[in-house]
């Protein structure tokens, strides 16, 4: 098992070398250079090309391309990000702020569909072929072909505008003294972003519990007379579960990725919200150090899930 | 021998049979309506034919907009700003006067244009090198699977961002992103598929005839996947189509001026907009649901019809 786990880190480590190579080269590419964004206008016209070199040179400007890459990649583990182009404001201090928003936001998403996605999946699955399996398949093919952005604003107009049940946007106001205050505001944005994920998650456990139901082991218990709740959920779903960790771990990066959109309707203070702004308004530090961030977390998701997998599948470390 | 055994009268009757039988065989087997198996098996399916109808509703509706759409889809008359739907306007008209239904029909030339030049587009590129170095394997084929999984390991969205904020917005580039995001999976799939493919026999024999590599792979071996990647095309078509309208939507995807799905929706960001003058919104995000389900529903179809493992 350990040497699988370090087999694997090690496949690891030279794409995420790659990748944050071509995120270097692409900061690197891009119009300007780190002077001219350190510095007001008003200071660039006026300053001599000597000094320019000057400051240049003590920023490292100057070496080669290569050295300057590692230079970068080390500023990486140091906590070093840069800053951002439209007030100057260190990276990983954005980071700090918006994170937390993001994990909240998908943590409910996540815990929704993966429990709603279940249910429903399995009892697709016990009830194949059957009415209300075609509703459900009928329903999640819908789920999917929804825009995410178009549900969440039908939400937004009925629960926050008509309704007046639920706040229109944002995560917290400055009066609020307890979560239960700020939870008002994740509500709705998580259900969007949770219902909207919920149908793959229940195709993938209708057919991991039809692969499961198959099985002789469940053969034998329906044989023994056993009542079907038992069959189903204690037998059938332990061994449909396993796909089901492999699909959340999947998802993870999700967590970042999946409430982009999400995040821009309900103004809701997270990293997409901060990317979308980014990419607006061309702070290419920004978009490329959150798109760093969102790609460790994919590799990092599919090592956790591969681990997982070997665990409790150990077929798969010999491979 | 049996013969011997049977009663005269019953002989006749079984001869008799036999004759029935024999001239059913002669007869050409009823010419069913429609040849092909996979088509017909597909037509069976309700949701696909439901979807097919849809989609050719929707498509037929885009591609004659400037026939069939009431305006000119950027005809701006100040007096008619924001109406609700009415008998001279049936979607209502926009702040500026605009007509939503003209719009709409306009918008869709585009959005459904990115969609499926995009899958078609991620697919070529995917198809040609997932056949060929799925067949011929060595280091270019490993190379290859580097650069997908490079493209890949990226969450979607964040990918296509990253480059729409390094190229700049435009229909074009927007084109070339998506192809360049999406021709992973397909090359993935096709390439796993080559590679099953390339262990049966009748792929030993070719090459023991002597065919060159093109032949086999691309004349011999690609029809037998091309199954899952035509269900493949048509599940990224739906999947661009939505990236599109998202990406229009925050304001990212097609430039403004430019009529698509996303765009006209995009109005909603408006508050008041969202909460008043519903008619802008609701039946273009209506009509891009609608759109991407029948195409949803087309692609579930067809997976059921050209899985070898359901023939009949």
């Amino acid at each position: 098992m350990l040497s699988y786990t370090i087999r694997r880190v090690l496949t690891l480590i030279p794409m995420l070398l790659i990748i944050s190579f071509l995120i270097f080269l692409g900061m690197e590419l891009m119009p300007g250079d780190a002077v001219s964004y350190m510095v007001s206008p008003e200071q660039l016209a006026n300053m001599s090309p000597e000094k320019m070199q000057e400051m240049r040179e003590a920023l490292g400007l100057t070496q080669p391309f290569l050295v300057r890459y590692f230079n970068w990649l080390f500023g990486l583990f140091r906590g070093d990000f840069g800053y951002s182009l439209t007030n100057g404001q260190p990276i990983v201090d954005i980071l700090k702020a918006k994170l937390p928003a993001t994990f909240e936001l998908s943590f409910y998403a996540l815990l929704i569909s993966t429990i709603l996605g279940n249910v429903l999946g399995i009892l697709s699955a016990v009830k194949r072929g059957g009415k209300s399996d075609n509703v459900l398949t009928v329903l999640g093919m819908v789920g999917v072909s929804i825009p995410e952005f178009f549900f969440g604003l039908v939400m937004l107009l009925i629960f926050a505008i008509n309704l007046k049940w639920l706040p229109i946007g944002g995560r917290t106001m400055p009066e609020y003294t307890s979560y239960w205050q700020q939870f008002r505001h994740v509500i709705m944005p998580a259900s969007v972003l949770g219902i909207s994920m919920t149908a793959g998650v229940m195709r993938y456990s209708r057919s991991s519990m039809l692969d499961a139901m198959n099985k002789d082991f469940l053969k034998t218990a329906r044989s023994k007379g056993l009542p079907k709740w038992r069959i189903y959920l204690l037998h059938g779903f332990r061994v449909a579960l396993t796909p089901v960790v492999v699909l959340i771990g999947f998802r993870l990066p999700m967590l970042i990725g999946g409430s982009v959109v999400i995040e821009q309707i309900f103004q809701w203070p997270g990293i997409g919200d901060a990317f979308v702004a980014a990419v607006r308004g061309s702070n290419y530090p920004l978009v490329m150090m959150i798109a760093l961030l969102s790609v460790t977390m994919v590799l990092l998701a599919s090592l956790l899930v591969d681990i997982l997998t070997a665990l409790i599948d150990p077929r798969v470390r010999l491979e | 021998m049996n013969q011997e055994y049977i009663p005269k009268g019953r002989a006749k009757t079984l001869a008799r049979k036999m004759d029935k039988i024999d001239a059913a065989s002669q007869k050409p087997a009823k010419k069913k309506w429609i040849q092909n198996r996979m088509l017909r098996k597909m037509l069976s399916n309700r949701l696909s034919v439901i979807g097919l109808v849809i989609f050719l509703v929707i498509l037929f509706s885009s591609i004659f907009a400037s026939i069939l759409s009431p305006y000119p889809p950027g005809q701006i008359s100040l007096k008619d700003t924001l109406q609700p739907p009415s008998m001279k306007h049936l979607f209502g008209t926009d702040r500026l006067g605009r007509d939503v239904l003209s719009r709409v029909m306009h918008g869709g030339q585009v959005s459904i244009l990115v969609g499926l030049g995009s899958a078609l587009g991620a697919a070529l590129v995917g198809v040609l090198l997932g056949a060929y170095f799925g067949y011929k394997g060595g280091w270019m084929d490993s190379l290859v699977m580097r650069i997908s999984e490079v493209f890949m390991s990226f969450p979607q969205i964040i990918l296509v961002l990253l480059l729409v904020s390094i190229t700049g917005q435009s229909l074009a580039n927007l084109l070339i992103i998506f192809i360049l995001t999406g021709w992973g999976s397909v090359y993935r799939m096709t390439r796993a598929k080559m590679l099953s493919i390339r262990e049966e026999e009748y792929v030993q024999a070719l090459r023991a005839f002597g065919l060159s590599d093109f032949v086999i792979c691309f004349k011999h071996m690609l029809p037998n996947a091309i199954g899952p990647i035509a269900v493949n095309i048509t599940l990224s078509t739906a999947m661009f189509i939505l990236q599109e309208t998202s990406l229009s939507f925050l304001g990212l995807g097609v430039p403004v001026q430019i009529a698509t799905w996303g765009n006209i929706i995009n109005v909603a960001n408006n508050l008041s907009i969202l909460q008043s003058n519903w008619w802008i919104w609701l039946p273009v995000g209506l009509v891009i649901s609608l759109f991407v389900l029948s195409i949803n529903f087309i692609g579930d179809g067809l997976r059921d019809s050209t899985d070898p493992t359901q023939m009949g």
